[in-house]
């Protein structure tokens, strides 16, 4: 276990210590005193634990492949934005754009998510224990969020691809977006997957998924039809 | 991009006095990332006096000494008495013991060549320079104003020029202890300036904020509720927006529909503080704290 005192670096030092340390070999990092700063631990490539031992500002654990990353606290917008792989748990709430674009991994929120959560996500699972505000999974192209708690207006709006388990109340659903039937395989995976954090809970999600009647890939603009 | 900030201290109705302009600085200097084109605060609750305090700042006095004697002779021949002066550099500031209307007083000093009127107000000022926090902390002694309220603003300008007066908080001219610091654009500024205008209000910046704050004041003066106003502009403000307003009893914030700029706020048993980032209320409170992000079309209000 390694410590580092936040207080005592500035953040480009602090995120050059923690990805020197990764890249050989450490296994546990623990930040102290993070304050609620931004940018912290962004970009780590090589799997290690890292510890905040309480809240971070923006874009924590952003452009990440490989850390298991646990903050005992709250984060602020677009926590693990474009996360590649490995995980986030943050125990506290998080603001806007949770998981923005990620690719990979996995994004657990113990408390809330803001709005726009996992906004254009591309892969992976974004979890919320509790609610997430509005247009959530807006633009999403691919992976699963799940959420327990109540959603906002226009979830999963312009959705391609995905899917979207959420088990209580939901404002509204966005432009194309549908429920669509939950098998019982469906259903056991995500308890098996909340499980592992620590919800026994056996909530009856609902699905939603894209209707794809916004696809227009085939059509043509006008100007290129008259070119053919 | 801009950061807003505010804090209300509980429980103060026994005339306590709590250290908000060491806690709006902290705020802002932690946000200085968000915009540091200029920075501004309202301190109120200072007094509990009848007095009208009148914060104007003198445009083309670089010392400030001759316009200080020509603001007292103005605010002497309408009506007010004045029973304290105090000036830095081109910012003055005037203890005056007033019964009357304040439009007219306000109209009298802004008739004055190159004065910029920051703020009138029996319990809350204005005080707001170019540059950072520190800056306007080192310049103006914020960290000894004692009150029960406050809200802060630090700006990167999108909109309109950077100068002192194009800074927050606005004041809701002319009526007194109303301000508001704003993070975002309206998009139907014009119009409903326009609108304004002819109802008669004056503007003295071509800043959208401004409007936000004579907006208010206006639902205010008609008797709606802070809540009220807040809702209204919901209603009627396009674009995007977090602002907060600050009166003579309260704060209040009110966010857009697409929640399209940040907002965290935290309440104990005495304090609520709320700013754009939670980095902002670490500042103030090391410990770890429950943090609400409010989300689109939100409305709340606190009084003192």
């Amino acid at each position: 276990m390694v410590d580092l005192d936040a207080g005592t670096l500035t953040t480009r030092e602090l995120n050059l210590k923690i990805k020197a340390l990764a890249a050989n070999g450490a296994e546990e990092i623990r930040v102290l005193n993070p304050q609620a700063r931004h940018n912290l631990a962004v970009s780590v490539l090589a799997p290690c634990d890292i510890t905040f031992e309480g809240s971070v500002g923006y874009f924590c654990a952003s452009l990440m492949d490989g850390p298991r990353v646990t903050i005992r606290g709250n984060a602020g917008w677009a926590l693990g934005d474009n996360l590649m792989g490995g995980t986030i748990v943050a125990t506290g709430s998080v603001g806007a754009a949770v998981g923005s674009t990620m690719r990979g991994g996995e994004i657990f929120v113990g408390g809330n998510a803001g709005a726009r959560a996992g906004i254009s996500m591309k892969g992976g699972t974004l979890i919320v224990a509790g609610s997430v505000g509005f247009m959530s999974g807006f633009m999403m192209q691919k992976g699963r969020i799940i959420v327990c708690g109540d959603v906002g207006d226009g979830l999963g709006d312009s959705m391609y691809e995905g899917t979207i388990y959420a088990a209580a109340n939901i404002e509204s659903l966005g432009n194309d977006a549908i429920f669509d039937r939950i098998s019982e395989e469906e259903l056991i995976s995500i308890w098996e997957t909340l499980e592992g954090y620590g919800i026994k809970e056996q909530y009856q999600f609902r699905k939603i998924v894209s209707a794809k009647k916004l696809y227009h890939f085939d059509a043509l603009e006008r100007l290129e039809k008259t070119v053919i | 991009m801009c950061g807003v900030c505010g804090i209300l201290y509980k429980n103060r109705g026994d005339g306590a006095r709590a250290p908000i302009g060491a806690d709006l600085t902290s705020m802002l200097a932690s946000m200085v990332h968000r915009g540091a084109d200029s920075t501004g605060v309202t301190v109120a609750g200072q007094s509990r006096q009848s007095d009208l305090i009148v914060r104007v700042w003198a445009e083309d006095d670089a010392d400030g000494q001759q316009a200080l004697g020509k603001v007292e002779a103005n605010l002497e021949a309408n009506g007010a008495r004045v029973k304290a002066r105090s000036r830095v550099g081109d910012y003055l500031r005037v203890s005056v013991d007033y019964q009357g209307d304040v439009q007219k007083l306000a109209d009298a000093l802004v008739d004055m060549d190159g004065l910029v009127i920051h703020s009138i107000g029996e319990c809350s000022e204005v005080i707001k320079d170019v540059g950072t926090a520190g800056d306007l902390d080192t310049r103006h002694n914020l960290g000894r104003l004692r009150g029960t309220h406050g809200i802060g603003h630090v700006r990167l300008a999108t909109e309109s020029r950077v100068d002192i007066s194009h800074s927050h908080p606005f004041w809701a001219y002319p009526y007194s202890d109303v301000t508001v610091v704003h993070n975002g654009q309206l998009t139907n500024y014009h119009k409903l300036k326009r609108k304004y205008e002819d109802m008669g209000y004056r503007f003295q910046t071509e800043n959208d904020s401004e409007l936000i704050a004579v907006f208010l004041a206006d639902k205010l003066a008609l008797g709606a509720t802070l809540s009220e106003a807040l809702h209204d502009a919901l209603g009627t403000l396009d674009g995007t927006f977090t602002f907060l307003v600050s009166t003579r009893d309260g704060l209040g914030y009110a966010k857009d529909q697409w929640s399209a700029k940040p907002l965290v706020t935290m309440e104990t048993d005495d304090v609520i503080a709320m700013a754009s980032e939670e980095v902002a209320l670490r500042s103030v409170f090391r410990e770890e704290i429950e943090r609400v992000e409010p989300q689109e079309n939100e409305v709340m209000t606190w009084s003192i």
